[in-house]
């Protein structure tokens, strides 16, 4: 029995009928599950495998393959360093510390509180800003560990809901890898990548009409 | 001479919006497209040779005539871009969506196509925000849909979001992704453009190969042909990262050399220091040195040289970089990204890191430089570029690539860090 | 045939087939090119790397794969290298650095491809100085089986077979690159009837089965080739014996029957055979009716006499014989020899009232054969679901639908073929007729089922869905799909070697050779080799408890049968059973038939005797002994013979060797065939037997008998689980844990309307019987139907009957 809010629901109905065979909704599915729950639980994948006629098995195949699927509870704030090449020589490392140390949590942890998980994670495509930090999948490029350090504390002081990535640059960015363009006014509201043009993370359209 | 990024480097505040793609020319080249024989289409972008800019440089007109007479057959859109240093799709994706729309609409319309998926990697909400409100946009306009502009032809566009795995870049672990199933490459034959999608012909192309298509189609593919160096025509989006003083995505026509490109666009080395090594395209592709700073730009000199210029990203290195940390971040990255599949790539992308972490910190042996060659030569055979590919696809043998750089170029550097523990 | 192409293998040329993979070309021809992932009956994956070779090609020498390369003509083909060796020393090692090596407490030690290969392809010293990756060590992942994780080369064959082959995807790769790993879903295990497959096919010890686990050293087996008896698929198997004791069943494969693969309840019988419980010693009803253990000569003596006696008083004809369909041919034929010449009978049946016409099962023209399914361009399964009853079956059939057969199933129930069916039609029992007769008619809510059934070959897989289903249904099916383009019919049963028995002659209505028992001609031929033949008429099972119950007749000899679990009707066969006057039972278990009888021999089972059995197709197979059996138990045939020479005759059963040779004489339709045949060469796969000019066997032609539907309020399916309460799984311990509650489901729309909740009591009420359940629901049944599977503890008394109550208990 899939227990989800009526709008998500409903977003699973068009997701299915986005696509010629139900296995192909699996991915967006997992997304809508990972915003009902705020992670991949065990029942978000049942609730996966009942949509699209899969065994849980093969759902957590699939959802284990992928990185940003978690299936451990994740903070309010997810805060993924890169340290991937590029970044790597222009200090990603000492963000990726930098973080940690604020936080006082390590890379690949939750914090007790649930206000931060951390993480570092590879190439994010921000590499001419390097090095680039994302929070809640919302970028940050040229950050600095000092400014890193600022980051958190902003988070935390301020709570920002939704969270968005122009705002973050404008605080504690620096070098970007192409101009941004107009400042956006949409932005996630958890530790899942708000796709949707119209807003919060997972109920978006993901497909065409 | 600009193709792609002209739209919005001459209107950075909305080159994204429809509005400002039809005040500036958009979508006359599909109203073009779709008075056009399909046929005739596919002629235009085979006289093009444009070459595929997702990392392979495959001719795209040429894989488009291998699609092979079966319906329903379908196009997908390779927006994965993980390839570190590489970040130029993002550019596209986010700047001028309906450039690449168009352009899918084009190539959907000449290969036949009634459905086609744009996969864009799960870290890119922004550029997927952007797609997905530029393809909200085009239905309602009817530029995509039932009877495209009274011409008949039906097209659905379906923005399918990838979640962290580097190894969808490569098209068919992207299909098996875009079908909910693990992203593991496929046995080739059969290729996509036999058996792809849904066990289907499907052609996968690059975000930029197919952001191309509205310019082709309006000026000719002679026009573009003309452009650029033989075998490199046409203009190409490179990523510059690392060590230059102005990083970022540049649009130029192929031909100068890596000297000009680092120096005349990336002004040159930060801090005034001397280049040690770079990376001419993405990750996978083997390292240059000072030495290969006049190799033209050109997908053909850089393979002669010895490398590749893979997806375009060209990642700089300083004096002062400590190269087997570089390398050490580079194989991490593969063993990373490994599916798992393939014995050699699993378990000897994971034992080079391994090695190569021990050595940065001071725990290296000296019969760790000829294990890490021979585990190279056991992922990649006879250790040779391109590589001698016995694994499912590329990316186990890429990860030797920052490897074998190192031991080339820099292997008094590594034999230091085993007799001193400390880089020299 | 296919076309020839010539390939150099290591400077050998070979001809091959064009298109085959180069892996099994090469093998075929005697180069065995080293792999771990590539399955013969599995697609290619390419993934293990092991069976690298170097192919000359037009752009220099390529260092290939050899699973997932097709052979084509001129290919120059190098095993053996100095590249191809040390890519291959690169993968062994590679796969051995994170492998525990912890061969001499693995079960898989001294059989282990690793290991082998390790031994001559492998480097010597690790170069490996890193941590190795750790998992738990064996974790359960079923009732069956255990998964050991350091072990797992992720060679994805367990993965592959489960969801390609098997259909039940309950075991999956998780995570990715160095950290992938084989696993389960959280309280989902590896409940598949097929899991044992997977364990055998693990090329290394990371997959075992608790039944094996720690039983025997691979270097103490003897191996035996031999036939499933548990089912009438007649899979191919590998008897593993160590210190004379049965420890194991390996699939052998058979390219005609079951591919290598078996089902999980075939596979671990072996348990049963092992029994404790098992009898091993003959058993008189002693004065204060108690079965106490007894000498041979005692037993022998109170049989020949109890039968005796009733035949002089009654004649002949007053006692039966139920049985024969356990056991082997040459047992069958000594049953029905001796029933019809010793006791002068005609009331023989190897059928237990679930049967359909024995003239349809072993006679039906045009009859198929397993291997038709995949030139089958369309497959028509009205009949059983093939998963619980012919697992192995069900598995081929997956497959031809899998390589684009069309697939029609139609059943009351969803079934496990549902899945891959192009159409799947689900009905009421007893509604089955009116179904036919909209098909035949192309009703247009049929129509395209109609127009998907038109398209030849067709196979029509014919049988009973269930047991309250009028067999003559089948024959209804039956007479329209042979109609259909190049129509071949395979009426399915399931009873292990009923086909076999059936065609001993072990029926009211056959003679040994499928020979009706109605034909004069083959009566008076039988009657040169028997000398006497009864002429009256014979009863079938049920007619025989009908008898025994009335008291018409007064005795009953049972070999290797269990009528009060086995009938619709099992109390009713409870009390023939005690009505009875005197009742021989010859079996290897106490099973609660033979508890009732008045002397009880102990036979030797399956893996204890030589001899044939026959398949679904007709195909005669060999069965072989592998181990002594328990204390004084003796084959079936032997005691027969005893008897009879005690009641004053023979039927010349003096080994099972000259049974087998009377038979070849007897029975037109087994002329000729010798057991060398089937041991050697073709006829290892067993041998459909062409049928000969002159002979009489049947030819049956199914007619619809034009049959009116049943209507009923509610209507009752049952039918048989794979694990239900038979001897092989209530005396396994590994597949006793499996069997099933007793349950009956609804609908749940028809729950609700009844008023019953899920998991609420019932009584379930027929005319033949009732029983208080637990009610559970499913959605696949057709509306107003109640299903309660068979012999689950309870199903066996509620008869055959269509209509049924229920009446609400809580
Ligand atoms: C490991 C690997 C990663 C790849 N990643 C990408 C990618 O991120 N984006 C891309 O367009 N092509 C990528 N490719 C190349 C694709 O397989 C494919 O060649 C390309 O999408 C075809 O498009 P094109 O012909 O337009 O270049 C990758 C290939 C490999 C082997
Ligand atoms: S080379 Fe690596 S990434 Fe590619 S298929 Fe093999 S294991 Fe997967
Ligand atoms: S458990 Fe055995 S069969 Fe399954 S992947 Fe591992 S090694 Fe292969
Ligand atoms: S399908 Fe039948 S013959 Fe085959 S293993 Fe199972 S019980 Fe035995
Ligand atoms: S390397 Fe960090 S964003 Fe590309
Ligand atoms: S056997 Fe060919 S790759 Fe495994």
């Amino acid at each position: 029995m899939i227990t989800w809010s009526k709008d998500r629901a409903e977003a699973a109905q068009r997701i299915l009928g986005s696509y010629p065979e139900r296995r192909s909704a699996v991915m967006p599915l997992l997304y809508v599950a990972m915003a009902e729950y705020g992670y991949v639980s065990e029942q978000a994948m049942r609730d996966v495998a009942e949509l699209t006629g899969l065994t849980p098995v093969q759902v957590s195949s699939v959802a284990s393959f992928y990185t940003m699927y978690k299936r451990e509870e994740v903070g309010r704030y997810l805060v993924s360093v890169c340290t991937s090449v590029s970044c790597h020589l222009l200090g990603g490392d000492d963000v990726l510390h930098a973080v940690e140390a604020e936080t006082g949590v390590p890379h690949g942890e939750t914090g007790p509180d649930g206000t931060f998980s951390v993480e570092h994670v590879e190439c994010i495509g921000a590499c001419g800003g390097a090095p680039a930090v994302q929070v809640n999948y919302e970028l940050i490029e040229g950050v600095t560990p000092e400014k890193a350090v600022e980051l958190c504390q902003w988070l935390n002081a301020t709570e920002p809901d939704p969270l968005l990535g122009d705002e973050m640059q404008a605080l504690f960015g620096g070098q970007r890898s192409f101009d941004w363009g107009p400042s956006e006014s949409t932005g996630s509201k958890g530790p899942v990548p708000a796709f949707g043009p119209y807003s919060t993370a997972g109920t978006d359209r993901l497909a065409g009409p | 001479m600009k193709i792609l990024t002209s739209r919005m480097d001459a209107h950075p505040s909305d080159s994204h919006t429809i509005s400002r793609y039809l005040a500036t020319g958009g979508y006359r080249s599909l109203k073009k497209a779709l008075s056009m024989e399909p046929a005739d289409i596919i002629a235009e972008v085979k006289a093009s040779n444009l070459r595929g800019r997702g990392g392979a440089g495959f001719p795209c007109g040429v894989k488009w005539g291998f699609l092979a007479d079966v319906h329903p057959r379908y196009l997908v859109v390779n927006g994965d871009e993980s390839e570190p240093g590489t970040f130029k799709d993002r550019q596209l994706l986010e700047r001028d969506p309906h450039q690449l729309l168009e352009g899918v609409i084009i190539s959907s319309h000449a290969l036949g196509v009634n459905h086609a998926f744009i996969y864009i990697r799960g870290e890119y909400p922004k550029p997927a925000r952007r797609v997905q409100q530029a393809l909200a946009d085009a239905y309602a306009s009817g530029y995509v849909g039932r009877n495209i502009l009274g011409s008949g032809f039906d097209l659905d566009i379906t923005v399918h979001l990838g979640a962290g795995a580097y190894i969808c870049g490569e098209e068919t672990a992207l299909l098996n992704s875009l079908e909910g199933r693990r992203g593991e490459p496929r046995l080739k034959p059969p290729f996509p453009a036999v058996e792809g999608l849904y066990g289907k012909p499907t052609i996968v192309n690059n975000v930029e190969t197919l952001s191309n298509m509205p310019w082709i189609v309006e000026n000719g593919g002679a026009a573009y042909a003309a452009i650029g160096p033989e075998g490199s025509s046409g203009t190409r989006l490179f990523s510059l990262s690392g060590h230059v003083r102005r990083p970022g995505n540049h649009e130029i026509v192929m031909g100068m050399t890596f000297g000009e490109l680092i120096e005349d666009l990336g002004g040159g080395i930060r801090d005034g220091r001397a280049i040690k090594a770079f990376i001419p395209g993405g990750a996978s592709a083997p390292w240059f040195t000072a030495d290969h700073l006049d190799v033209p730009v050109t997908i053909d000199d850089v393979a002669k040289a010895g490398s590749m210029l893979g997806s375009g990203a060209i990642v700089v290195m300083d004096e002062t970089t400590d190269v087997v940390k570089a390398a050490l971040s580079v194989v991490s990255f593969f063993a990373h990204e490994s599916c798992g599949q393939c014995t050699p790539c699993r378990e000897g992308t994971t034992w080079l890191e391994n090695m190569l972490r021990r050595l940065t910190v001071g725990q290296g042996r000296a019969v760790d430089l000829d294990l890490l060659l021979d585990v190279s030569d056991n992922i990649s055979p006879g250790l040779a570029w391109p590589p001698r590919q016995t694994t499912i696809c590329p990316l186990g043998p890429s990860a030797v690539s920052p490897v074998l750089s190192i031991l080339t170029h820099f292997r008094d550097e590594v034999e230091a860090l085993v007799t001193t523990g400390v880089s020299s | 045939m296919s076309e020839r192409v010539t390939i150099t293998v290591d400077g050998i040329p070979l001809e091959v087939d064009a298109g085959e993979l180069l892996i099994k070309a090469a093998e075929d021809n005697g180069t065995y090119i080293p792999r771990f992932c590539w399955h013969p009956r599995m697609k290619p994956v390419g993934m293990c790397r092991m069976c690298l070779v170097e192919v000359e090609g037009p752009r220099g020498i390529l260092l290939t794969t050899s699973c997932n390369m097709p052979v084509s003509d001129g290919m120059v083909v190098h095993t053996e290298s100095e590249t191809v060796k040390k890519a291959q020393e690169g993968i062994l090692e590679f796969l051995l650095i994170n492998h525990p090596l912890d061969c001499p407490v693995c079960d898989r030690g001294g059989e282990c491809p690793l290991q082998d290969q390790t031994l001559s392809h492998g480097p010597g010293e690790s170069r490996f100085v890193e941590e190795k990756r750790h998992f738990e060590k064996p974790i359960p992942i079923s009732d069956l089986v255990l998964l050991d994780r350091e072990r797992c080369i992720l060679c994805a064959r367990c993965t592959r077979f489960s969801d390609e082959v098997s259909g039940d995807p309950l075991i999956e790769f998780q995570s990715r690159g160095n950290n992938t790993q084989v696993l389960t879903f959280p309280d989902e295990p590896f409940a598949s009837y097929f899991s044992g497959n997977t364990v055998q096919i693990c090329p290394v010890g990371a997959l075992t089965s608790k039944p094996y686990r720690f039983r025997a050293r691979p270097w103490d087996l003897e191996k035996t080739e031999s036939t499933c008896p548990h089912c009438s698929v007649g899979c191919s198997i590998e008897v593993h014996t160590s210190q004379n004791e049965v420890i194991r069943y390996q699939g052998v494969d058979n390219d005609d029957v079951n591919w290598g693969w078996l089902c999980d309840k075939g596979r671990y019988s072996f348990e049963s055979v092992n029994s404790a419980e098992r009898l091993d010693t003959p058993l008189i009803r002693n004065a204060s009716g108690q079965l106490e253990p007894a000498s041979w000569p005692d037993a022998m003596e109170a049989a020949a006499t109890g039968l005796a006696s009733i035949v002089e008083a009654h004649g002949g004809n007053s006692v039966a014989g139920i049985g024969g369909a356990r056991g082997s041919n040459e047992s069958a034929y000594a049953f029905g020899k001796f029933m019809r010449t010793i006791i002068g009978t005609n009331h023989l049946d190897a059928q237990l009232g679930d049967g359909l016409d024995p003239h349809f099962l072993v006679g039906s023209t045009p009859r198929g054969v397993i291997n038709d399914l995949d030139t089958a361009k369309t497959i028509v399964l009205w009949g059983p679901d093939l998963k619980e009853e012919l697992p192995v079956l069900y598995l081929r059939v997956r497959h031809a639908a899998q390589q684009g057969a069309k697939l029609i199933v139609i059943h009351p129930r969803r079934t496990g073929l549902d899945d891959r069916a192009t159409f799947k039609v689900v009905y009421k029992p007893g509604e089955g007729p009116a179904l036919l007769n909209k098909l035949v008619e192309g009703d247009p809510g049929l129509a395209e089922v109609r127009a998907a059934i038109n398209e030849g070959p067709v196979v029509g897989l014919v049988g009973r869905t269930g047991l309250t289903e009028d067999p003559r249904l089948a024959e209804a099916v039956a007479a329209f799909l042979r109609e259909l383009p190049k129509a071949t019919l395979m009426p399915l049963a399931r009873r292990s070697n009923v086909y076999g028995a059936l065609d001993m002659g072990v029926s009211p209505r056959l003679l040994p050779g499928r020979v009706s028992s109605a034909s004069e001609s083959g009566k008076a031929a039988l009657r040169e080799h028997w000398g006497s033949l009864p002429d009256d008429f014979g009863r079938d099972t049920i007619g025989i408890i009908d008898g025994l119950a009335d008291g018409h007749l007064k005795g009953l000899v049972m070999m290797g049968s269990d009528p009060v679990r086995d009938v619709p009707s099992g109390n009713r066969a409870a009390e023939a059973l005690s009505r009875a006057e005197f009742v021989v039972a010859i079996d290897t278990f106490l099973n609660d038939s033979a508890a009732a009888a008045d002397v009880v021999f102990p036979a030797l089972g399956f893996t204890e005797q030589e001899g044939t059995v026959t398949n679904l197709e007709g195909r005669v197979q060999k069965v072989t002994q592998a181990a002594p059996g328990p204390g004084q138990a003796r084959p079936d045939w032997s005691i027969l013979e005893d008897l009879a020479h005690r009641m004053g005759g023979s039927i010349g059963a003096t080994s099972v060797n000259v049974l087998f040779k009377e038979i070849v004489t007897v029975a037109p339709a087994y002329r000729g065939l010798t057991w060398v045949d089937l041991e050697f060469g073709e006829g290892r796969d067993g041998l459909v037997m062409p049928l000969e000019e002159g002979d009489q066997p049947i030819q049956y032609v199914a007619v619809d008998p034009g049959l009116a539907p049943t209507k009923a309020p509610l209507a009752l399916h049952s039918a048989r689980t794979l694990y239900d309460d038979g001897v092989h799984t209530r005396f396994g311990p590994s597949l006793e844990r499996l069997v099933g509650a007793p349950m009956a489901y609804l609908h749940p729309d028809d729950a609700a309307r009844l008023g019953i909740p899920d998991g609420g009591e019932v009584d379930v009420e027929t005319v033949q019987g009732s029983a208080r359940v637990q009610v559970g629901f499913d959605p696949s049944l057709a509306p107003g139907t109640v299903f309660v599977p068979f012999n689950q503890g309870i199903g066996q008394n509620l008869g055959s009957a269509v209509e049924v109550k229920l009446e609400v208990v809580s």
